[in-house]
């Protein structure tokens, strides 16, 4: 019924953020759509948002307003649309957030400072550049990273307001900013939690890894000019020290390869539908980073079948996806279908690009289904 | 007092993992992951903890501990450990780097 009423309405973006986000969050609980005449209104008013590819106008539509909303919503005060603002702060080695701001970090000697505020730089800008997305939410707010986190922190995350890295044990691990697909990989984590809101949890948690995995890498191939040819596909470059026998910890190309050392063991993530791993809901979120590697494998095959620089086709699919189709519970052959039909529509049905996804997904073992 | 320890997630994706006997270690020690086991109000502490619902990257632990007879398991991740259990989750991974 809700549906029905919101379909004949135009929503801004970020009211379908926020719807979807909602949607997520009352995954389990079963409260049925209850609209408030301020959201009706405000839902009204904001009319068309900025000019979109034309060719997927059609396709959007029917896809525009999907979520259950909720009358104890958090009403959207929009605020004035940001510019580029990117803080970056100091923890100190301890666990409390965000730690000190860090004064003019693009001209910092501090390495991990640097490296925190330059990835979040080109993250930004291939995301407006390219996606013309105005930074996390799409509203301009401000990118906030925290380095030297914790005592010998093996990790980077994204708390759900911001980007945190470790300086690494120094044993195994260097600091995580060493390379610039993981702060493209943390950045896009928060975009996912702003648009398809992918619970993180099986296999729609390893569909928000890989989209992280995806973008990651994009940032680092942008920075670098290469095509999909070119790249190394790699994810953490640099992050083992030398005392481990591996060249990064995961790679988009050849999953299960990016290391094998006798203390870390071996790199897990399988390339193919066949190899999927399945673990207790407990281990990794049932696998996230690991059966990401069956789509990160999937997008690759893809761009280098496309040819050219990956971020230009490929990416603009993966990101129509990411931000209009996929939902908090979608699944791998969900994630196969939406990008295809993307293409079709964006490219031609039949054209190079639609038929380089269905390849992509043919070669990880995901036949698309079509409706 | 026996403790199984597991860490998973984060965002390499690696298992970090240990097994403790308190009766094994210097006395010290032993007394040390006691005080924390207790402080921690572990064995009335859920089993299970909910998914987050934000963030990404987190680590994720399995803590089962036996003491005088009892056993319990907790399954927990970063974002919604309790304060309390978070000095024993620190000196378990620094066991399991030994
Ligand atoms: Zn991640």
């Amino acid at each position: 019924m809700c549906r029905n009423i919101l379909r004949n309405v135009r929503s801004s973006k970020e009211e379908r953020a926020a719807g979807r986000k909602q949607e997520q969050m009352t995954d389990r609980i079963p409260i049925q759509c209850i609209i408030p005449p301020h959201m009706l209104k405000e839902l009204a008013q904001k009319g068309s948002p900025k000019q979109r590819d034309l060719a997927l106008k059609t396709l959007m539509v029917s896809e525009r307003i999907r979520g259950r909303r909720e009358a104890f919503a958090e009403v959207y005060v929009a605020p004035a649309v940001g510019v580029k603002c990117i803080k970056v702060y100091d923890a100190k080695h301890g666990q409390g957030l965000p730690g000190d701001e860090v004064q003019e970090p693009g001209n910092s000697n501090d390495q991990a400072v640097k490296e925190a505020y330059d990835g979040a730089n080109a993250t930004y800008d291939m995301y407006l550049d390219v996606f013309e997305r105005n930074s996390i939410d799409d509203r301009g707010m401000c990118i906030l990273s925290s380095v030297h986190f914790g005592e010998n922190y093996d990790n980077a995350f994204w708390d759900g307001r911001q980007m945190v890295y470790g300086d690494g044990d120094g044993e195994l691990f260097n600091r995580f900013t060493i390379s610039m697909d993981i702060i493209g990989h943390e950045l896009t984590h928060g975009v996912t939690e702003y648009e398809a809101g992918l619970v993180y949890y099986n296999q729609p948690g390893a569909l928000n890894e890989h989209m992280s995995d995806v973008f990651g890498s994009l940032v680092k191939q942008r920075i670098l000019n290469q095509t999909a040819d070119e790249a190394d596909w790699l994810i953490g470059e640099g992050i083992f020290t030398s005392k481990v026998n591996g060249k990064a910890l995961r790679s988009m190309k050849e999953p299960g390869t990016a290391y094998n050392d006798p203390v870390l063991g071996k790199d897990p993530q399988p390339g193919h539908m066949k190899d999927y791993v399945r673990l207790s809901p407990w281990e990794d979120n049932g696998g996230v980073h690991i059966n990401s590697g069956i789509p990160n494998r999937a997008f690759c095959i893809t761009a280098m079948e496309i040819g050219g620089y990956a971020w230009e086709k490929a990416g603009r699919i993966w990101y129509i996806a990411l931000r209009d189709r996929l939902r908090y519970n979608s699944s791998f052959q969900d994630a196969a279908n939406k990008t295809y039909q993307i293409a079709g529509a964006m490219f031609g049905e039949g054209s190079k690009e639609h038929e380089a996804v269905k390849k992509g997904w043919a070669d990880v073992g995901i036949t698309i289904k079509k409706k | 007092m026996l403790i199984q320890f597991v860490r998973t997630g984060g965002f390499a994706g690696l298992r970090t993992a240990v097994t403790l006997d308190t009766d094994t270690l210097p006395p010290e020690e032993a007394r040390k992951l006691l005080e924390m086991v207790d402080a921690s109000g572990f064995f009335n502490l859920p089993e299970k903890f909910p998914v987050p619902t934000r963030g990404a990257d987190y680590f994720v632990y399995r803590l089962t501990v036996e003491k005088e007879g009892r056993k319990h398991t907790v399954e927990v991740s970063d974002p919604v450990a309790p304060a309390a259990l978070r000095p024993l989750l620190q000196s378990l991974v620094a066991y399991a780097r030994k």
